[in-house]
Order: structure tokens, then sequence, then C-alpha cells
């Protein structure tokens, strides 16, 4: 909070704004000769209402978006939105903080966007998540049904992210599961790109419509193509060039993470063009895979994290979960075995035969 | 002694068919085995280069265009094939295929007299069924694979297995399930030739089996 006092808030210099305004439309997928459009929305002093909501999550998306800098991205989106409710950066608590709430619902009704963060419990009636009294499940119904378009920012507010991982104790899901009325724009990540976030505002702000979606709801512009197909550690893939295990040569050499579990050539996002903490690292440049945290599930789906295959649940084997593998060998061992033992009846009816016969 | 007729059973199209999905399917096993679990024997820096991953995905996606391919024809000649070929001939809803069923499998616990019906035996029908089936959904998570922004796979794709990651642990489960098939399918065969007196394994070459008058 204070260091954005200490920015000004407003008094971010022209160079930087201009450079977040290229980023922003250069994540948009749009050509330079937007980026004047783009910042002349960035300038607008129509500053959407947003309320910005917590549900069972870590807080990482805020936090990740607040340490951004060179331009600072956070200042950008607080800058561009009128910030109605927001639980880590407002002033208010308490009583008074839902009361804010309360009267910024009423205020913008039907005007402003709700933006998500966290996953929502739907089981025992939502009591695993209760903020001032009342349930994360509650909230979410009441302050969508007056929102003009809910945003769900990070994995767990547009799938249910860890929370919804099996066994899902508390039954919970994302979003999409509860609001099915609004149009709703999911930024999954874990957490999300600030640039993604920013880029889909502005998008709605420059021109009035939601960016095109995928059928996860995912903006085209920063989920439309597999981190395989865009990675920088690619040609070591075509090459048959492989890590085998963390710290090998393969590694120290920077080949390519496929063998070691990297989930990149399942998973949608823009990382390897778009990179994180401003000086354009993201985990695979790093030399660790991805782990596929912008797909649905990924908890569940994605592990083991250093293998590619998930772990297979065996049906009515009280839940082992076991390597794709070694249940396929198995399988295998089995058909073998059977036409070993089929194989072996017939040459013993042979045998018995013969012998009566003579 | 026994008389038997030679009677022609497999059209062209089904021989080409056959031949084309086993070709294929060998190509996917070796090709699709690399691509899941490359072995380090691809070149390191500094010697000439070639690709080996890109090389083999490009087989495989080759061999999987002839495997659908295969399998479309397969599925035509269930409905359009001759008598033999027709899925009326061996599916397990009739009850005159219930009881060849029951008289295949007598037969091949070693119980009963070995018949030939010509066409597939049931048992072996409902298998092949269920192959060609487990087979659309091989296409179908390898075309979401293979084109992962292509509009119509995607949403296909999403609809079918939810993510890339399901669709892949699909194919692979799968390519098991098809090494398991091959093994059965090549014992049984060969017993059947030896046991039988159909000449099975020449039908699939000739199109013509020896069926008893």
């Amino acid at each position: 909070m204070s260091r954005l006092f200490a920015n000004g808030l407003m008094k971010l210099r022209r160079r930087d704004f201009l450079k977040a305004a290229t980023i922003a439309t250069a994540a948009m997928g749009l050509p330079a000769s937007m980026v004047d459009k783009v910042a002349a929305a960035l300038k607008s002093p129509a500053r959407p209402p947003v309320i910005w909501l917590h549900f069972m999550e870590c807080t990482g998306c805020t936090e990740s978006l607040l340490r951004t800098s060179h331009p600072d991205v956070a200042t950008l989106i607080l800058d561009l939105i009128s910030l109605e409710y927001h639980e880590t950066l407002m002033a208010a608590a308490g009583k008074q903080a839902e009361e804010n709430l309360r009267r910024a619902v009423e205020k913008y009704r039907g005007k402003f966007i709700c933006v998500v963060e966290g996953g929502i419990s739907t089981k025992d009636g939502g009591v695993y998540c209760k903020i001032g009294g009342r349930t994360a499940l509650e909230i979410l119904k009441h302050v969508s049904a007056d929102a003009s378009a809910v945003i769900a920012v990070g994995t767990c507010a547009a799938f249910g992210g860890i929370q919804a991982a099996a066994p899902n104790p508390t039954g919970a899901v994302g979003v999409r599961d509860i609001v099915k009325d609004k149009p709703i724009i999911n930024i999954p990540g874990c957490p999300p790109n600030g640039y993604n976030i920013l880029a889909t505002i502005v998008y709605i702000l420059t021109f009035n419509k939601f960016p095109e979606l995928d059928e996860l709801n995912r903006p085209k512009f920063a989920y439309g193509r597999r981190i395989h197909d865009h990675c920088e550690r690619r040609p070591h893939f075509d090459e048959g060039r492989f890590v085998e295990q963390f710290g090998d040569e393969g590694h120290k050499k920077g080949y390519c993470l496929y063998k070691v579990g990297c989930k990149g050539p399942v998973t949608y996002a823009n990382c390897p063009t778009q990179r994180f903490c401003d000086v354009g690292v993201w985990p695979v440049a790093a030399g660790h895979g991805c782990i596929g945290c912008t797909e649905p599930n990924f908890w569940d789906n994605m592990i083991p994290f250093y293998e590619h295959v998930p772990g297979v649940e065996v049906p009515a084997g009280q839940g082992i979960v076991g390597k794709a593998e070694r249940i396929g060998k198995f399988a295998i061992g089995a058909a073998a075995a059977g036409i070993a033992i089929h194989a072996a009846a017939g040459v013993i009816k042979k045998a018995t035969t013969k012998e009566k016969e003579e | 002694m026994r008389v038997y007729r030679r009677v022609k059973v497999w059209s062209v199209l089904l021989r080409l068919y056959h031949w084309a999905f086993a070709l294929s399917i060998i190509t996917l096993f070796l090709t699709g085995y690399y691509i899941h679990n490359p072995f380090a024997l691809g070149p390191w820096e500094g010697t000439p280069t070639n690709f080996l991953m890109a090389e083999v995905r490009f087989v495989h996606f080759v061999a999987g265009y002839v495997f659908i391919a295969a399998l479309l024809v397969r599925i035509y000649l269930l409905f359009f094939g001759n008598q033999y070929e027709r899925f009326t001939d061996f599916i397990i809803f009739r009850p005159r295929n219930l009881v060849r069923l029951f008289h295949t499998v007598r037969a091949y616990l070693y119980l009963g007299e070995h018949e030939s019906y010509g066409g597939h035996n049931p048992l072996a029908g409902t298998v092949y069924l269920c192959v060609l089936v487990l087979s659309v959904f091989m296409a179908l998570s390898g075309l979401f694979m293979l084109y992962p922004e292509g509009g119509l796979w995607a949403s296909w794709g999403v609809t079918l297995f939810g993510t890339q990651q399901i669709a892949r642990l699909f194919h692979y489960l799968l390519f098991w399930v098809y090494l398991i098939f091959v093994m059965i399918h090549v014992y049984l065969v060969v017993w059947n030739d030896i046991f039988g007196s159909e000449g099975i394994i020449s039908g699939i070459f000739s199109g013509r089996k020896f069926l008893r008058t």
C-alpha cells in the first residue's frame, strides 16, 4: 500500500506509461498502430468500477500483480479502474469494509466488473469459506447478480484450483460453476501474468467488448497457443535432445525438459512470449518444466509433475494411483499369461487325447 | 473324407483396410513409443543435425492419417460391405450369433468342436467392433493434439477430453490396449489356422476361406 502511495498513483512517467501501453497492445496481438488507441483508453477518465472479491486462495495473484515494476502493471491497472472493494488493498476493515461492499454494489448496480480471486466452497452450504459471517457462495451470488461481467483471475477462481484437487474436501469450484447468467472471462494461471489481466481490461475499455475467448473462456490472445509451440527449447525437442534428469549434462546445456515432465505440450498460455518478473524470465527458461497451471484440474491431471503422463486411478482398485506404464505392463503380462495358459492347455489336451488314441 | 469349398469372403477393400490398418498400427506403435519416451540417442551438439523427434513425429502423423483412412473404410464396410463384412453378420444381439458365440467360447476352451462361419466369429467380431470404437477415440485424441489451435478440433477436443493432458492420457492408455489386442489377435489367428479348417491366415491375403460343404 505505502509503495503505491509513494508512487503517487498517477505519477507514472510518460515513457513508462507508453511502454506499458505498448506491452499491453502487443500482448493482445494488436499492431503498433493501435498503441495510441490503447494509450487513450488507459488515460480515459471514465474508470469502470471494479469489485475485487477474495475467496479460497493464497492472494498470490494479487501479490504477484503488486510486485511488478518498470512499468508498474499494478499501478496501471489500479489507475485504469475504480477499485471499490479489494480486501488486500483497502484501508477499511471489519463492518466498515462490508458496508463499502454493500454500498458499491448498490451504487454501481449493473455497471461494475466483478473480479474474483480464489475458489468457492460449495459443500455443506459453503461453510468452509466465510467473510463477515457470509459464505463465499452467498457473496459471489449476491455481487455477481448485479455485475456487468465477471473476470475470474487465477486458476482457483477459473477452475477451482488447489482446493478443488482430489479429494476436494470443501467442494471447491470455480466461478463458472456458480455464475451462469453473466459473461465470464477466465484468466487462469498460478499466478496469471499481470499483463494478461491488464490487456484484458484494456481490451474491454478500448473496444467496449470482450476479447475473443477459447472453449474455456480464456482470452485467445493470451491462451490461444500451447507453451510448447513458442518455447525457446523447442528446437532441442525436435532434435531429440532431452534432459534425462535435473542437473545432468543436457540440463546444463539447456535441452528440452519433455522427459522430466514439462507440460508445455499440453498447456495453453503465452508464458514463453509474455514472460514474467519484468526481466524476461519464465519457468522453462529457468530450467524447470511447465506444470500446466493454466489448465483445469491441473493439480490432479498434471501430477506427477516430473513425468509427462498423469497417474491413473485403477477402477475398483481402492483408489490406487499408479503409473500408466506400470498398468500397461501389468495388462500386457496378464494377456501374455493368458495366451501361454491357453497354448499350454492345448498342448496338454493334445497329449492326453493322443494317449487315449494309443 | 470331409469336403470343403473355397468361398470368397473378404472383398479387396476389406483386405486393403486390414493391411493398411495393421501396418499403420505397427508404425504408430514404434514411432508413438519413441515420442512417449524418446531414447537418448539423439545427436549432441557438434554432430550434424537430423531432427530425430521431428522426423519421427512426421512419420507418426502420416501413419495416423493412413490409420484414419483405413478406419473410415472399415466403418463404411460395416454397413455397405458384403454379407460377411457387415456388422449384422457377427453382432451378438442376434439369437443366431449368440449360439455361435457360445460355440466359439466352447471351442476356444478346448471343450467343443471347432466350427467356421465364413466371416468373423461373434467373439472376434465383438472385439473388432470395440477396437473400431476405441480407434475413433484414438483418432480424435490424436487430431486434438495435432491441431491444438484448430477451431473444430479444439472445440471437439475440449468437449470430449477437457484438456490436452487428458487427451494425451487416453491416447497413451489406448496404446497399451492396441498392443494387447495385437498380441491376442495374432495368437488366436495362428491358433485358428492350426486347429480350424478355414485357412484363416491365407484368407486375409486371398480373400477366400475353406468352408465345410
